[in-house]
């Protein structure tokens, strides 16, 4: 466990890790950009952060990319050893997760305050904005950590929101925002929205790797993300107060001071989003900047949308996995490990002990109940304990094996779902699936089992030490 | 013609409305231009393939018409006015 006192600190250890690249060739921002950090995706799971350095019509412009873009950056990010597995990473991640609460730290001034800008704010001058995706409507900042309040209950702290949510630059100090109504600030600005008053917000970017982890992940609305940053880095996290009592986390780059416009929507998108494909052009909320403050040579860092794998899905996997698993844990304790790495757990694997026949699709359905099954889940499938759900070739062999598509495979019509999913019909809405994977038992008495094979005795012993041979093997 | 001319106001390439404003230069002179549309909100730089600046390749499936833009749906809905407290 680590906690990294600000973004530079963060990078100065992927380097020291060699798990990020200077880039000094020239670049231009349409489309090097994007297209390094889509190669950057498939170099696996030691793929490293890019840094790009001399980028076409700037002096000294830094932009950096695929920061949490591999399972190594992930592990530094919690303060593992890179070479930590998945499943390792979740256990880990879920036992930080269930120290919640940690605490606060409010301190009077940051780093990121050396430079205050309050009138001609024109955001394409301070920093590098570009397009990702060629049908962008726009160019995006894709991964802030905007911070809000809720009107009516503007002191406590623990409705108090950071979220990492897709934002247009619309013009020099605009901006649109998407809040998918399954978000906690889509809440807060329908309570500003009712008075009708602005919702003041912060924007911060460049952030230390945690809190982008926190703002990411489908917390209770009661919790806050900076008292789940603090038990994952094992520290109190340490934010600045702003005028207006937003909390700004020290660690970042730059600092958008702003307000959502009071019952005002624009044109916005379209964007390539989270599943592989444009959203498309709605009528969004709008922000106004009034002002910015950074770090002098601010370091610009933006996450590539594309098909998946890409960096995002680092963003959005066990920051999905760690809650879905610590709420449907919590009814049915038999539940061992949850896998929503894919395409923001629109696809789920779930393990567990079945105590009798049809157990395993009562833990199926209970996922669908959890305040991400609501609007993500859409095919659940639900494995053995003997079956490790990151393991994807472990869980074909369960669905190979363990289905019978007649009695194992519950459709069940009309549910909610998050209107970035191109299946809905209507948006909004879906057809989800249950598939039980898990082995009949009684009084369940389908299928002609008879005995499994066993693992040998003293594989396990053996696994370690081919991979010590192997390793030196490779020196 | 230097792509980066800025003379003459074009049309948006989304929407083709003459809404057409400079939004910003590259820090280099001469590198680039950001223009921005202030119909739709479509946002280009002067560098990018014609695809992406010049209304007759702007894709079909991309482009929308100025008098569609206010029925696009509206999310999240806004809610009613709540009365003031006395
Ligand atoms: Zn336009």
């Amino acid at each position: 466990m680590r906690a990294y006192q600000d973004f530079r600190e963060f990078l100065s250890v992927l380097e020291q890790q060699k798990q990020l690249l200077r880039i000094t060739d020239p670049v231009k921002l349409e489309p090097d950009m994007a297209a390094a950090s889509a190669a950057a995706t498939r170099l696996g799971n030691r793929s490293p952060a890019l840094l790009f350095s001399n980028v076409a019509g700037y002096q000294n412009a830094q932009i950096v990319t695929n920061v949490h873009g591999s399972w190594a950056n992930h592990a530094l990010a919690l303060g593992m050893d890179p070479e930590t597995g998945i499943r390792d990473q979740f256990l880990e991640f879920v036992r930080r997760y269930r120290m919640f609460p940690g605490q606060l730290e409010r301190v009077t001034s940051a780093p990121w305050q050396e430079v205050v800008i309050d009138k001609d704010i024109n955001l394409f001058d301070i920093f590098p904005l570009f397009r990702w995706n060629h049908g962008d409507g726009g160019f995006f900042i894709d991964k802030p950590c905007v911070i809000s309040r809720d009107p009516d209950d503007w002191t406590n702290d623990d409705v108090e929101n950071v979220g990492v949510y897709r934002l247009q630059v619309k013009d020099r100090n605009h901006l649109g925002i998407q809040t998918v109504p399954q978000h906690d600030i889509a809440i807060q600005l329908a309570h500003a929205e009712a008075r009708g008053e602005d919702l003041p917000i912060a924007i911060a970017l460049g952030n230390e790797p945690v809190i982008t982890l926190m703002g990411a992940t489908p917390m209770l609305y009661t919790q806050l993300e900076y008292k789940m940053a603090a038990v994952m880095q094992g520290q109190p996290y340490r934010v600045v107060q702003n005028e207006k009592g937003l909390d700004i986390p020290y660690g970042s780059e730059a600092v958008l001071e702003g307000r959502i416009l009071a019952r005002k929507r624009q044109p916005e998108g379209p964007f390539g989003e989270f599943p592989g494909y444009y959203s498309g052009c709605h009528q969004y909320p709008v922000i106004e900047i009034d002002r910015v403050l950074h770090r002098k040579d601010p370091i610009y860092e933006s996450v590539y949308v594309g098909r998946p794998w890409t960096e995002l899905d680092y963003l959005q996997a066990l920051t999905t996995s760690a809650p879905i698993f610590d709420q449907v844990n919590a009814t049915f304790p038999e539940v061992q490990a949850v896998n929503a790495l894919y395409t923001h757990g629109l696809v789920l694997i779930v393990s567990t002990k079945v105590r009798y026949g049809g157990f395993a699709k009562a833990v199926g359905l209970r996922v669908l109940s959890t305040p991400h099954g609501l609007g993500y889940a859409k095919v659940i499938i639900v494995v053995d304990e003997d079956v490790d759900p990151f393991d994807l070739n472990q869980v074909m062999w369960a669905i190979s094996v363990r289905v019978n598509p007649a009695g194992d495979v519950l459709m069940l019509p009309n549910l909610a779902e998050n209107l970035l999913d191109p299946a809905c019909q209507p948006s909004g809405m879906v057809t989800k699936m249950i598939i039980d994977a898990t082995m009949p038992v009684s009084p369940d008495i389908r299928g002609d089992y008879g005995e499994i094979l066993e693992t040998p005795v003293g594989t396990d012993v053996w696994l370690q030490k081919l991979e010590a041979l192997t390793k030196e093997l490779r020196k | 013609m230097s792509a980066i001319a800025q003379g003459a106001i074009q049309a948006c390439p989304r929407c083709r409305s003459n809404t057409v404003a400079v939004r910003a230069v590259s820090p280099l002179a001469g590198v680039w231009t950001v223009y921005g549309c202030d119909t739709c909100f479509y946002t280009w730089r002067s560098t990018e393939p014609e695809t992406n600046t010049d209304p007759d390749q702007y894709p079909a499936v991309f482009r929308l018409a100025a008098a569609d833009l206010p029925k696009l749906q509206v999310a999240p809905a806004i809610p009613p006015l709540q009365a003031k407290k006395p």
